[in-house]
C-alpha cells in the first residue's frame, strides 16, 4: 500500500523536475550551452531537497508523516534489542499492574459508594445493642412502629439469613446467599431492577402460596443465562417455592462491601421458617418462642435498619424514633441485672451511622494502604530500573545518535524518536498492565476470600482506576524515558560528536556513574524494603497457622451431620442413644483416638450467654457474659483441652439427673477470681434463677472463636441433659486426620444409613479460613519480593555489562601489564558490593520504619523482624553478586592482544 | 535545521505580499511555477527576485487554503508541468489583499510626506 503523502512527494519532486527543465529550455533557447544551463539553471533554483521539505512543511500534516517514519524507526529499534524491549515490557506489566490490582480492590471496598442515588442521604439507623450478641437489631414490632410513626422517611429493614439450598430442575443443588428485606428496601435506597419488578407492599403479604424474590444480576446470570429469562423462574430454596419477579440493577450488590447477596426476599418469609435468621433476645427463661412466627414477638431482635433522611431532617426524625422506641428500651433491660447497664440502656439516643461504616472497611483499611505502599514501591523500583538500562542503552548508541546529529537531524527529534520507542513500550506494557490487573484483583479478592466468608466485590473498571492507569503510564514514560534521553543527548552525545574513534574513547564520567550508582543503590534499597516486609508478613503467617489454640489442631476432624430433620427433631429423647452409638462405632476405627458430639459446628459459634452465681448479686455484665456450647461424653479428650480441675461430663449425666456444667479456665476467672469453681451453683438469671447447674469441671482455655481471637470465656454443658442436635462430630486422629473422612463417612452411614453427612473438614483448614488478610499481605509481598530482586538483578547484570564493555580496553592493558584475571574480576565485584552496601544501609533504615508502621499486623519480636532485614540483605547481596559475576568473567576471559590491537 | 529555519524566515517576511503577487500573477490564465516567476520578476522591472525555495512552498500553501487548484497539463514545447489557476475564493481574496496594499501604502506615504512647518 502507499501512503497518499508518497504520491504527493512525487508529484512535488515531478513539479520541480519540470521547473528545472522549463528553465534549461528556456536558457538554451537564449543560446546557452546545454550542460552550462542546466548547471546555471539548479544553481539559480537552489536546494532542491530542501525546497521539497520546505514545501512540504506547508501541507500540514508533515508531523504525522515524520511520527509514522519514527514509530518505524521505534518498533525496528525495539526489535534489534529484545531483551531490553522483554525486560521493559514485563517490568511495566508487573509495575502497573499491580497498583491496578490493589487500587481496585482497595476502591471496591474503602472509597466506592453504593451505586444508588444520593448515597450519602441513607444512614444505618441504630436503635440499641442488643443484650448478648450487642448488635444494632430491632424486632419486627418495633419496626413496624417506628415506620409508622414517620411516614414520609422510608425506613428499610434487612436481615442476613444462613446461606440457604437453591434446588433446580435437572441440575445439582447450590447454595445461596440470602438476605430478607422490607419491601420498601429497593425503592427507599432506589434501586432500580435490570428486569422484571422489585418489592412492593404487596409482597409482604402473610401466606403466600409461591413467595416472590429477587435476584443479584451475575447470580441470575450464572444461574440462569440471563437476567430476562431468570424472571418467571419457579425455584425451591430449602424445599420451599419461590418465584422469581426481578433482577436488581446490575451493579446493586446489596448494603454491605463484601456480602452480596444472591437471592433477596420478603421479610414476610421468616414466619414460613423456610430460613435460619440469626437472632438476639432476651436470654434463656424469657419467653421467646422462635418456632413461631417472629412477626408479633417483641422479644426477639433481629432486624438491621436503615433509612433515607436529608441531612437536614435527622436530629428531628431521630429525636422523633426515640420517643416511639422508648417502650422497646424498657423491655430490653430485662435482660441484665446490672444496674449501670440498665441505666445505661434507658439512657442511649437512637443515632446514625454511615452506609461505609461496615467492618470491611475497618479491617481492610491498613492492609490495603500496606499493599498500596509496597504496589507503589515496586512500580519505582521498576522505573529506575528500566532509566538506569535506558541510560546504558543510550550511552552505547551514542555513536549512532552523534553520527545523526552531525548529518543535521535536530535534538527535539532524537529526543523525539527516543521518547517514541519508550512510548510504544509504555502502550504495549500498559495493555498487559490492564490486563494483569483486572485478572490480580480476581485473585486478590480470591486470597483475602477465605473459607469462613467469601467476598464479592464490584470490580468492574472505572474512572479513577483508569485514570491511576494513565498517570502510572506518563510517569514511567518520564522516568525511564524523557529524562534520561534528554540527560543523554545534553551530554554524552555532544562530547561523543565525531569520529568513531573518538567516541570509542568516550570513557564514563565520573558524575554518569555516580547517578547510574545513586539508581542501582536506590533499588536495592527498595528491594530490601519489600523483601523484609514479605518475611515479617510470612513468618506472621507461619505463626498464627502454628500458635498453640489450646486444642489438637493438626489432630482433630470436624464432621457435620445433617440432623435438623423431623425424624430426629421430633425424637430428641433418642438422640444420646444415637450419639453414644456414633461415639462407639467412630472410636473402633483404626488411627482414630476418640470421638465426640458438639452443638458447634465448628469455630466462631458458641452462642453469648449469662451466668448468674446463687449467693452473688454484684456481679456486673461484664463478668456474667460467657459464651455457651453444649457437647457430648469425651469432647474435652477429643479435642485435646486439658480438665484442670474436677470431672468431665459422664454416662450418669442424664436429663433426670442434676444439670452440671463445665467452665473454662477464663470464665471461672471471671465469675470466682482465684477461688475454686468447683461445685458453685451457677444460673441463667439472676436468683431465683440462679442454681440451675452445678460446676462440676474446670478446663483450659481454648482459642474457640479463632486462632487470631483471645480465647473467650466458655460454659460447657452436657448435650445428654438436654438432647438437641448437633451440629458436628469431632474426631480426634493419631495421624493425619485427612485419611479418616472416608473411613469415618463409611462408619457413620453403618450407623445410621439415613444420617447425610454435609461436610468433612480438618479442624487445622477452619482455622486457618480466618486468616484472609495475612494470606494476602504474605502472598502479594512474597510475589512483590522475588520480582524486585528479579529487577535488581537484571540491573545489576546491566550496569556492569555495559560497564565492562567500556571499560574493556583499560582492562587489557591492565592484563598486558599483569593483572590477574582475579584483580579484574575483583575490579568489577568489588563495584557491586559499593552499591550493595550503600543500598541495603538506607534500605535497613526504612524496613526498620516500615516494620514499625506495620506492626498492627506483624506477629513477631524485634530480633525476628531484625533477622528478616539480615535475611534479606543476604539475599539481595547474593543476588546482586551473581548477576554481576557473568560480565566480570567475560572481561576476565577477554584477550588482552585482541584488545590492545583494536586500540 | 537553521538553514531551514532561514528559509522559513524570508517567506514569513514577505508572506502576505508574495502572496498577493502570485495571486496577481495568476489574474488572467494559469500559469505554472517557473512562468509565475517570470511574469513577477518582468513586470516588477527586474526589482524582485522570487526565489524557488519561496514560491513552491506559498503556491502549496495557497493550495490548501483554496485560493488556487492545480492541474497537469503540456506546455507549448510539450514539457509536463503543474499549471496553478485562480479561484473564485482566490480572486476575492486578491481583491481584499489589493485594497489592504493600497491602505497601507496610502498611509505610509501621509506618514513620509514632509511636514509643512506651520
Amino acid at each position: 500500500m502507499r501512503w497518499p503523502w508518497e504520491r504527493a512527494k512525487e508529484s512535488l519532486s515531478e513539479e520541480l523536475e519540470a521547473h528545472l527543465h522549463i528553465a534549461t529550455a528556456e536558457r538554451v533557447a537564449r543560446g546557452e550551452d546545454p550542460a552550462q544551463a542546466r548547471a546555471a539553471a539548479l544553481r539559480e533554483l537552489g536546494n532542491l531537497p530542501l525546497i521539497e521539505d520546505v514545501t512540504r512543511e506547508r501541507w500540514g500534516w508533515m508531523w504525522l508523516e515524520n511520527i509514522l517514519h519514527d514509530t518505524r524507526y521505534a518498533l525496528r529499534q525495539l526489535r534489534r534489542a529484545p531483551a531490553f524491549t522483554a525486560t521493559a515490557l514485563l517490568t511495566l506489566a508487573f509495575g502497573i499492574g499491580a497498583n491496578l490490582g490493589v487500587f481496585q480492590l482497595l476502591y471496591a471496598v474503602i472509597l466506592a459508594e453504593l451505586p444508588i442515588p444520593h448515597p450519602e442521604e441513607v444512614v444505618r439507623i441504630h436503635a440499641a445493642r442488643t443484650p448478648f450478641d450487642q448488635s444494632w437489631t430491632i424486632s419486627y414490632p418495633a419496626y413496624q412502629r417506628l415506620r409508622a410513626a414517620t411516614p414520609d422517611v422510608p425506613l428499610m429493614a434487612s436481615a442476613y439469613a444462613q446461606d440457604a439450598t437453591l434446588d433446580l430442575p435437572n441440575r445439582a443443588p447450590i447454595e445461596a446467599a440470602c438476605t430478607l428485606v422490607s419491601d420498601n428496601y429497593f425503592s427507599g435506597l432506589g434501586v432500580a431492577p435490570a428486569t422484571g419488578r422489585l418489592f412492593v407492599q404487596a409482597d409482604e403479604r402473610m401466606g403466600q402460596g409461591e413467595w416472590p424474590v429477587v435476584l443479584r444480576y451475575d447470580f441470575a446470570r450464572k444461574t440462569f443465562g440471563s437476567a430476562q429469562q431468570a424472571v418467571g423462574q419457579h425455584i425451591l430454596l430449602n424445599g420451599r417455592a419461590f418465584v422469581v419477579i426481578g433482577v436488581a440493577n446490575r451493579r446493586f450488590l446489596g448494603d454491605r462491601t463484601g456480602y452480596a447477596p444472591d437471592i433477596w426476599l420478603p421479610l414476610a418469609v421468616q414466619n414460613t421458617g423456610a430460613l435460619a435468621v440469626p437472632w438476639d433476645s432476651l436470654g434463656p427463661g424469657h419467653d421467646v418462642s422462635l418456632g413461631k412466627p417472629w412477626y408479633n414477638q417483641p422479644t426477639i431482635f433481629w432486624l438491621v435498619l436503615m433509612a433515607r433522611i436529608p441531612p437536614v431532617r435527622r436530629a428531628a426524625v431521630l429525636a422523633h424514633w426515640d420517643q416511639v422506641f422508648r417502650d422497646d428500651r424498657e423491655v430490653m433491660t430485662e435482660a441484665t441485672a446490672d444496674s449501670v447497664v440498665k441505666n445505661a440502656l434507658l439512657h442511649v439516643r437512637t443515632g446514625v451511622a454511615p452506609l461505609s461504616e461496615n467492618g470491611m472497611r475497618k479491617r481492610f483499611t491498613v492492609p490495603l494502604t500496606i499493599l498500596m505502599a509496597l504496589s507503589a514501591s515496586i512500580f519505582l523500583v521498576g522505573c529506575l530500573n528500566l532509566a538506569n538500562l535506558q541510560l546504558a542503552r543510550l550511552h552505547a548508541r551514542a555513536h549512532d545518535l552523534s553520527v545523526r546529529m552531525a548529518l543535521g537531524a535536530s535534538r527535539g527529534r532524537l529526543i523525539r524518536q527516543i521518547v517514541l520507542e519508550d512510548a510504544l513500550l509504555v502502550a504495549g506494557g500498559s495493555v498487559c498492565a490492564f490486563a494483569l490487573g483486572s485478572a490480580a484483583s480476581g485473585i486478590l479478592v480470591r486470597w483475602v476470600s477465605n473459607r469462613n466468608d467469601l467476598f464479592t466485590l464490584d470490580l468492574h473498571p472505572n474512572l479513577p482506576l483508569a485514570a491511576l492507569g494513565a498517570g502510572l503510564m506518563l510517569l514511567s514514560l518520564l522516568c525511564f524515558s524523557i529524562l534520561p534521553a534528554v540527560i543523554a543527548i545534553r551530554t554524552g552525545v555532544g562530547q561523543a560528536a565525531g569520529s568513531r574513534a573518538k567516541v570509542a574513547g568516550v570513557s564514563q564520567t565520573a558524575h554518569q556513574r555516580f547517578r547510574s550508582n545513586v539508581l542501582l543503590g536506590t533499588q536495592v534499597s527498595l528491594s530490601l524494603l519489600l523483601s523484609t516486609m514479605s518475611a515479617c508478613f510470612a513468618a506472621t503467617l507461619v505463626h498464627w497457622e502454628t500458635v498453640d489454640v489450646g486444642m489438637d489442631r493438626e489432630h482433630v476432624l470436624i464432621v457435620r451431620p445433617e440432623l435438623h430433620e423431623p425424624r430426629y427433631t421430633d425424637h430428641s429423647e433418642m438422640l444420646p442413644e444415637l450419639y453414644s452409638r456414633i461415639q462407639e462405632r467412630l472410636q473402633e476405627l483404626p488411627g482414630v483416638r476418640s470421638a465426640a458430639v458438639e452443638m458447634c459446628g465448628g469455630i466462631h459459634c458458641g452462642w453469648i450467654t449469662a451466668l448468674y452465681v446463687n449467693g452473688r448479686n454484684d456481679l456486673t455484665d461484664a463478668q456474667v457474659h460467657g459464651q455457651e456450647d453444649h457437647v457430648g461424653i469425651g469432647f474435652f479428650p477429643t479435642l485435646g483441652i486439658p480438665i484442670l480441675r474436677g470431672r468431665d461430663f459422664s454416662s450418669s449425666d442424664t436429663d433426670k439427673t442434676q444439670r452440671v456444667a463445665i467452665i473454662s479456665r477464663a470464665y471461672a476467672r471471671q465469675l470466682f477470681g482465684d477461688a475454686d469453681p468447683i461445685g458453685q451453683w451457677v444460673g441463667y438469671g439472676p436468683a431465683p434463677n440462679d442454681h440451675k447447674f452445678l460446676i462440676v469441671g474446670e478446663v483450659a482455655d481454648a482459642r474457640v472463636n479463632g486462632a487470631e481471637r483471645e480465647a473467650p470465656p466458655v460454659v460447657y454443658m452436657s448435650i445428654n441433659q438436654n438432647p438437641a442436635p448437633v451440629n458436628s462430630i469431632r474426631v480426634r486422629a493419631v495421624g493425619d486426620p485427612r485419611q479418616l473422612s472416608d473411613s469415618v463417612r463409611h462408619a457413620l452411614s453403618e450407623v445410621d444409613p439415613a444420617l447425610h453427612v454435609s461436610e468433612i473438614v480438618p479442624l487445622a483448614t477452619e482455622l486457618d479460613g480466618d486468616l484472609g488478610t495475612e494470606k494476602l499481605l504474605a502472598r502479594l509481598a512474597g510475589v512483590y519480593a522475588s520480582l524486585t530482586l528479579l529487577l535488581v538483578a537484571i540491573g545489576f547484570y546491566g550496569v556492569m555489562s555495559s560497564r565492562t564493555t567500556r571499560r574493556k580496553n583499560e582492562f587489557g592493558i591492565r592484563l598486558a601489564l599483569g593483572a590477574t584475571r582475579g584483580h579484574i574480576q575483583m575490579l568489577i565485584v568489588g563495584q557491586t558490593a559499593r552499591i550493595l552496601l550503600s543500598g541495603i544501609l538506607p534500605g535497613a533504615i526504612l524496613s526498620i520504619l516500615a516494620v514499625r508502621a506495620a506492626s498492627h499486623f506483624l506477629y513477631g519480636s524485634v530480633s525476628a523482624n531484625s533477622l528478616a532485614i539480615i535475611g534479606a540483605s543476604i539475599v539481595l547481596a547474593i543476588a546482586g553478586s551473581v548477576a554481576t559475576l557473568i560480565p566480570a568473567h567475560r572481561a576476565a576471559l577477554a584477550d588482552p592482544l585482541e584488545m590492545l590491537r583494536s586500540e | 535545521m537553521a538553514e531551514t529555519t532561514k528559509y522559513q524566515n524570508r517567506i514569513e517576511l514577505m508572506q502576505g505580499t508574495l502572496d498577493m503577487l502570485v495571486l496577481q500573477a495568476l489574474l488572467r490564465e494559469p500559469m505554472h511555477g517557473y512562468a509565475i516567476a517570470q511574469k513577477i520578476r518582468s513586470r516588477s522591472g527586474e526589482v524582485f527576485t522570487v526565489e524557488t525555495g519561496s514560491l513552491y512552498p506559498a503556491l502549496h500553501r495557497l493550495e490548501r487554503q483554496k485560493w488556487v487548484k492545480s492541474e497537469w497539463k503540456l506546455t507549448e514545447s510539450k514539457q509536463r508541468a503543474k499549471f496553478y489557476q485562480l479561484t473564485a475564493l482566490g480572486r476575492k481574496q486578491l481583491t481584499t489583499d489589493h485594497q489592504r496594499w493600497l491602505q497601507l501604502v496610502s498611509a505610509i506615504g501621509a506618514v513620509m510626506e514632509p511636514e509643512v512647518q506651520p
